[in-house]
């Protein structure tokens, strides 16, 4: 019995999988179909002088569709970039934004990195002309996730456009993950100035949206990774230009940063792990940042003088 | 022996055998309402000092140090005022008295120096040195704790501000719980860093939110408009189709088409009528698919019903 049961199992199974595949042959003629003929009406001859947009991007939206399911990505990616024109053709630049985006992973897939920067940027112009500045920058950081890796560079362009369309749209609370992601990526390169700078302009935006916290956390960040980049004097003057601000100077951060340029003053390398270890602020700055503080004294560490002050 | 020392024993042994002097119960019965004022103050600061030699003995059974040191103070307080009447007493005993004899006249001075030291005898938690001359200034001990008598002599003694084991100890422990104190201060502030750093967050997060909620909130309620307004115009267009009027119009359209539909199907189906022949193909055609009249009937019937 149990035989029986499990041998028509497998028939079934069997079934299915011919059935599946027997489904698939199906859905890639469909989509060669769909394919060749929206090619057909998108092809200009003699008995046709204007491209018939309108029948044909549904025809290639039915086909991308049909080529992603049965796993065809280099089809479907075509098909894709054919819909996301007819779109545009047909002024409706939010729709073709969303099929350059699923051309734009269909090409990650592939691994063909240039085109996932190309993609995911116009879709990114695309959801701006549509007045959508969210999922405009949206786009942009979710292609240089995709390539942060590979092209780092054209990451960190594509993060700080996505910045900088948030800030020009008065939305910097939105940017937060954005800077936090350039600031990461940057210390991955060992850009560490690039990286104080973003952490700095992360600091200026959260100051607009009077997020003091985020803003205090920023500056201690920013600090952190000059001295981390043996670079004292910009540390301090860093420092001086945050303290200016009242949100700051009357900050916890602020202290740790005066503990921590008081044993950097002294020139010991012991009172500077010591002052890490045992501060309960930096445990809770990113851990990128932590992981630096953790390995703080950089280099060669000289007691500084303090610079006297000209009375005269 | 001194007079003090045996009118301490007489008066001991006179308290322990009262009961059996009928005379002083007498006595003490009418000198209480008589003219002997040395008496009565006399009797009244016993019975005071007695009360306070008995706080002072649960002063030194007793194991609570707060409830020890009350006690001490409330004795010091009842000597220092059984101290100022022994002037009182003194002068009273000075004053002749009726009845009385000379002997006990110059007993009662005797009696108020022996109250007097009675009173200092009374313990009270703080060792005093003794002055006095007779038994000669002992050299105190250096453990003892003075207070209000420090010699000069004590002070210049080497051995004076050394530190004790005791008070070794003592600092120790202080410092061992002070160290632990600083260390769970030190976990109490860490943990409140914590949730401020936490409640910051959540605050910015919060902040962050608001805005996005109230651009939904908008899009929501002018969706909610958009859609009443579509039904109600749905609404108007469903009512227009299937007005009674209508209603009446397709009603008798189906009858006139039944009544034409049944004529053309009985005079196509009489055999004098020309148009037989014209339509014996198509009688053909129905008896091909073998729809009879009723069957016709029942359908035309359901298509009213559905309408």
């Amino acid at each position: 019995m149990c035989v029986k049961i499990l041998k028509l199992g497998k028939l079934r199974k069997l079934e299915d999988g011919r059935a599946s595949v027997e489904e698939e042959r199906g859905r890639v003629k469909v989509a060669q179909r769909c394919m060749t003929k929206a090619n057909y009406l998108t092809t200009l001859s003699f008995t046709r002088w204007v491209k018939d947009w309108a029948n044909a991007t549904p025809l290639f939206e039915q086909a991308a569709l049909n080529f992603k399911l049965v796993k065809m990505p280099e089809e479907a990616k075509l098909a894709y970039q054919q819909a996301a024109m007819g779109q545009i053709k047909q002024s409706s630049p939010w729709t073709a934004a969303k099929h350059m985006e699923a051309a734009g992973v269909l090409a990650k897939e592939l691994s063909c990195w240039n085109e996932v920067v190309d993609f995911f940027k116009q879709a990114s112009a695309l959801y701006v002309e549509c007045g959508k500045v969210q999922p405009g920058a949206d786009a942009l950081i979710r292609g240089a996730r995709a390539v942060q890796e590979l092209k780092p560079n054209d990451a960190l362009t594509m993060y700080m456009d996505a910045c900088r369309l948030l800030e020009d749209d008065n939305r910097e609370q939105m940017a937060f993950d954005t800077y936090r992601a350039a600031s990461n990526l940057y210390i991955k390169l060992n850009k560490y100035r690039e990286a104080a700078v973003v952490l700095l302009r992360w600091g200026q935006a959260a100051n607009k949206c009077k997020a003091t916290q985020s803003q205090c956390k920023a500056y201690l960040s920013a600090i952190i990774v000059y001295l981390y980049a043996e670079s004292y004097e910009d540390a301090l003057a860093c420092y001086n230009n945050c303290a200016s601000m009242d949100v700051f100077s009357k900050s916890d951060q602020d202290q740790c940063a005066q503990l921590l340029f008081l044993a950097y003053r002294e020139g010991r390398a012991n009172e500077i792990k010591h002052v890490i270890s045992t501060s309960t602020i930096i445990p809770h700055l990113d851990h990128m940042i932590i992981r630096l503080a953790k390995q703080l004294p950089q280099g060669k560490v000289m007691s500084q003088e303090v610079p006297e002050m000209d009375i005269t | 022996m001194s007079v003090i020392d045996i009118l301490t024993r007489v008066d001991v042994l006179c308290k322990k055998y009262e009961k059996y002097d009928l005379d002083k119960q007498w006595a003490g019965a009418d000198s209480m309402s008589g003219n002997d004022q040395f008496l009565r103050l006399y009797t009244v600061v016993e019975a005071d000092i007695e009360a306070a030699r008995e706080k002072s003995q649960d002063a030194q059974s007793e194991k609570n140090r707060a409830v020890v040191a009350t006690l001490n103070a409330e004795v010091r307080r009842s000597k220092a005022a059984l101290k100022a009447e022994i002037p009182k007493l003194e002068k009273l005993a000075a004053k002749k008295v009726k009845d009385l004899s000379k002997e006990e006249m110059a007993a009662r001075p005797d009696l108020v120096v022996a109250l007097a030291q009675k009173i200092e005898d009374i313990p009270d938690g703080v060792t005093v040195g003794r002055r006095g001359g007779t038994w000669g200034r002992k050299a105190s001990n250096p453990l003892e704790i003075k207070l209000d008598a420090m010699h000069p002599d004590d002070l210049m003694r080497p051995e004076h501000y050394e530190q004790t084991e005791e008070s070794l100890a003592l600092r120790q422990e202080y410092e061992m719980r002070r160290a632990k104190q600083d260390e769970g201060l030190d976990i109490i502030a860490a943990g409140l860093t914590t949730l401020k750093d936490m409640a910051g967050d959540i605050n910015e997060e919060l902040d962050k939110q608001m805005p996005l909620i109230d651009e939904v909130d908008t899009k929501v309620d002018r969706a909610a408009a958009d859609l009443k307004n579509t039904n109600i115009r749905l609404k108007e267009t469903l009512t227009k189709m299937r007005s009674n009027r209508n209603f009446c119009i397709d009603l008798i359209l189906i009858v006139l088409i039944l009544g034409i539909g049944g004529t053309l199907y009985t005079y196509s189906f009489s055999p004098f009528t020309p148009s037989f022949v014209c339509l014996q193909p198509l009688l053909m055609y129905q008896q091909s698919f073998a729809v009879t009249r009723e069957q016709l009937s029942v359908f035309i019937l359901n298509a009213i019903v559905s309408f």
